[in-house]
């Protein structure tokens, strides 16, 4: 047997108190990345996940869907921009809705049928084909918003408002952390009177707009930005980056997940150097009588792989966990991709904090083992 | 002076190793405690700047100020019931403000109020606006007219409140006529009626049970859902999972603090292994060798909250303007207590070990 695990057969606690510890480091940088996932799609799927290459805000709304309106000047305005292919309102509010014989909040996104708005991920069902006719976001099939159900707008003075019948669900369609249904134009202007009846007009959020053939999403939205006054267009990507709270969550959670990197980077780096100290006479002894330095490098490499490797399995087991027994609104959303980067981060940092251990292995004079002690390396 | 003590001065590289990484994981925390303490009380501020025994929202809105509405007649059902002693508006409206010399649009809460409290004074002429401190870092001064919406609404700054904030939007509070004015002219799908309100404080009178009144008055009206002050920051959306989240990675993070502690004190007992030998062979007594190990390890604890705390000082300095931190004295007492505690535990694992040793081991090892 490898003298590596040989050595944490025989310590362990040591190894296993640094396992732990790197297993909840791990999950504490893999759940934070499932719940900034979580966060960042729960509160803007339905903008990432419409047909829109760009929207157009009212620019004192500082790209937040909720805060912004424009007037029908403005929505004709930005139809008459040379380069603009199509364009078509979208209404978005939140509403008192019955649901599943439950009172809840409900996000609806109101949008012109078969044209700009309409969601993309439809994974059960089929889109509106009219008023009354809607597309809920998956997550929520279960609280009443599965195909087939019926949603009621809650009007002013608990009237009824607007009966929404679910005929298709689709992924990753929330809005700010809430159900959401996306309905025709019509519908949405009927809840938005429902609720209000005193309103003198009912605007639109957004624009959305495709841009003409050779023309670029950068260039459309600098010319709207230009030619219409009071608006700011953004493309689908910007709106989504820019959106309020998803940018102080990214930076929030970049600074935490660097951090926890960085203790990561410590604690397994410190560990093995005082461990390689620690057996400085041993090393140097087994140097004496001829093991190659590799061999020795060998080892260090196949403990750090070992505690990194439980660790890693700790931390997933644990998100998991964590995942399957969460019973909040926002689910721990970790994707492959995220979690190959952060294995392979993880392995690329441990490598680093081991390297002056490595290091004080390869200065390892043989010779030393003729002396008193061989603590000189 | 106890042998721990001397070996923390004249050895103090030991405990560089653990120090460092405690001084990482206490970085981690305060920083996690700053930003949720920045996340809860800049989105709470305008609720908890209310002195109110009820918080009373049309019980269609679902606890949201931003669905409620209450109209006179509702009020005057409010005002009759038995124990409600005095009653105050409140409407708010979420807009952009823009700030002379500043190129960005600041995303405010425009806050309509009646009622003076301990952090508010009354309300402000027609036109005019107490506005959150944080304002002024942006560079608004009080004098300064800042534009609200589209409409461009005027304010005129004409003093500062504190911790007034809702939603993460800066507080800019103004009387009812000015609030309305401004949600009128900015969301005309969206208007209020003259004398109407999104929520009303209430107070009750002398020795009446709070609880009691706001079941009276959704009993009387039947069209209101009355939350205490407490709930009503809770029914804030996201905060209750903000909260819980946040507190779950803070535990989990303290957990590594206390494996970690373990970790290197078992490793430092190990290379002291021979020491303790001796020292129990010359008659020192385990419990005096175990308190020179927990004397460390808060040592080692408070030096690294000192540095950590130093080090998040100076981050929160760095940090972009869209990272809400706030720095709270109970949080870094909490952190500095939890700390301490969970290292004092960790360096307790080597414990059974030091325990173990035979002071005639002393005689073989040689040190």
């Amino acid at each position: 047997m490898l003298l590596a695990l040989r050595e944490i057969l025989r310590a362990k606690i040591r190894f296993g108190l640094l396992t732990g510890a790197v297993g909840l480091l791990v999950f504490l940088i893999l759940f934070q990345q499932g719940l900034l996932g979580g966060l960042v799609t729960n509160f803007i799927g339905a903008i990432d996940n419409q047909n829109s290459p760009v929207l157009v805000f009212n620019d004192q709304a500082r790209s937040n869907v909720e805060g912004s309106f424009l007037t029908p000047d403005q929505v004709d305005a930005v139809a008459d921009v040379d380069g603009v292919a199509e364009s078509g309102p979208i209404g978005e509010d939140t509403y008192t809705v019955d649901a599943g014989d439950d009172l809840q909040d409900a996000v609806l996104f109101g949008y012109e049928l078969d044209g700009l708005g309409e969601p993309l991920t439809l994974s059960d069902g089929r889109l509106p084909e009219g008023p009354n006719e809607g597309v809920a976001s998956s997550a929520d099939a279960d609280k009443g918003f599965a195909v087939g159900d019926t949603v009621t707008i809650v009007g002013a003075g608990d009237t009824d408002g607007p009966r929404i019948e679910i005929v298709g669900t689709g992924d990753n369609l929330r809005f700010s952390v809430a159900p959401t249904v996306f309905v025709s134009y019509e519908t949405f202007e009927a809840a938005k009177r429902a609720v209000n009846p005193d309103a003198r007009v009912v605007l639109p959020s957004l624009v959305a707009v495709e841009p003409a053939d050779g023309v670029s999403t950068d260039e459309l939205t600098d010319r709207i930005d230009a030619e219409v006054p009071g608006t700011e267009a953004l493309t689908r990507q910007e709106a989504v980056d820019q959106s309020p709270g998803v940018q102080g969550v990214n930076q929030s959670f970049g600074i935490i997940l660097l951090l926890a990197f960085l203790v990561v980077a410590l604690v397994v780096g410190f560990f093995f150097l005082i461990l390689t100290v620690q057996k400085a006479k041993a090393l140097t002894l087994l140097r004496a009588v001829g093991a190659p330095s590799r061999y020795l490098v060998r080892n260090l490499l196949v403990q750090i792989g070992l505690v990194l490797g439980a660790g890693i399995a700790i931390g997933f087991a644990l998100v998991a966990l964590v995942g399957s027994v969460s019973t909040g609104d926002v689910a721990v959303d970790l994707d492959v991709r995220t979690a190959v980067f952060t294995v392979i981060g993880l392995a690329v940092i441990s490598l680093l904090g081991g390297l002056a251990s490595i290091r004080r292995v390869l200065k390892i004079d043989p010779l030393r083992a003729t002396l008193d002690s061989g603590r000189e390396i | 002076m106890h042998i721990a003590v001397r070996e923390l001065i004249r050895r103090p590289g030991r405990f560089v190793v653990v120090g460092g990484a405690l001084t990482l994981l206490v970085l981690l925390l305060l920083f996690l405690g700053a930003l949720l303490d920045g996340l809860f009380l800049n989105s709470s501020g305008a609720i908890r700047a209310q002195d109110t025994d009820a918080i009373v929202f049309s019980d269609d809105a679902r606890e949201s100020f931003l669905r409620s509405t209450i109209d006179a007649p509702t009020r005057a059902e409010v005002e009759a019931v038995d124990g409600v002693e005095s009653t105050g508006g409140l409407g708010l409206s979420l807009l952009g403000v823009d700030i002379p010399d500043s190129d960005d649009i600041e995303n405010a809460a425009v806050i309509g109020y009646e009622r003076a409290t301990d952090s508010l004074p009354e309300p402000p002429a027609p036109g005019e606006t107490y506005a959150d401190r944080d304002l002024d870092d942006l560079g608004a001064d009080v004098g300064d007219t800042v534009l609200v919406g589209p409409a461009e609404v005027p304010l005129e700054i004409v003093g500062w409140v504190d911790d007034a904030n809702y939603l993460l939007q800066y507080g800019l509070w103004v009387e009812p006529g000015t609030w309305r004015e401004v949600q009128n002219a900015n969301r005309p799908d969206a208007v209020v009626a003259d004398d109407e309100f999104q929520v009303l404080t209430v107070s009750v009178a002398d020795g009446a049970d709070p609880e009691v009144v706001r079941a009276h008055i959704d009993g009387a009206t039947g069209t209101t859902d009355s939350l205490s002050q407490n709930e009503a920051v809770f029914a804030i959306p996201g905060i209750s999972e903000q909260n819980s989240t946040f507190a779950a990675v803070i535990g989990v993070t303290l957990f590594v603090v206390g494996l970690v502690v373990a970790l290197f004190f078992a490793l430092l007992t190990l290379e002291r292994l021979g020491l303790y030998a001796v020292l129990k062979a010359v008659g020192a007594r385990t419990r005096t060798i175990v308190f020179g190990v927990i004397v460390q390890s808060v040592a080692v604890a408070l030096g690294a909250f000192v540095v950590g705390g130093v080090l998040t000082f100076g981050l929160a300095q760095v940090v972009p303007a869209a990272v809400p931190v706030q720095f709270e004295t109970g949080r870094a007492m909490f952190t500095a207590g939890a700390v301490v505690v969970t290292s004092v535990l960790g360096a307790l694992v080597s414990l059974r070990r030091i325990i173990r040793i035979d002071p005639a081991s002393a005689l073989g090892s040689g040190v």
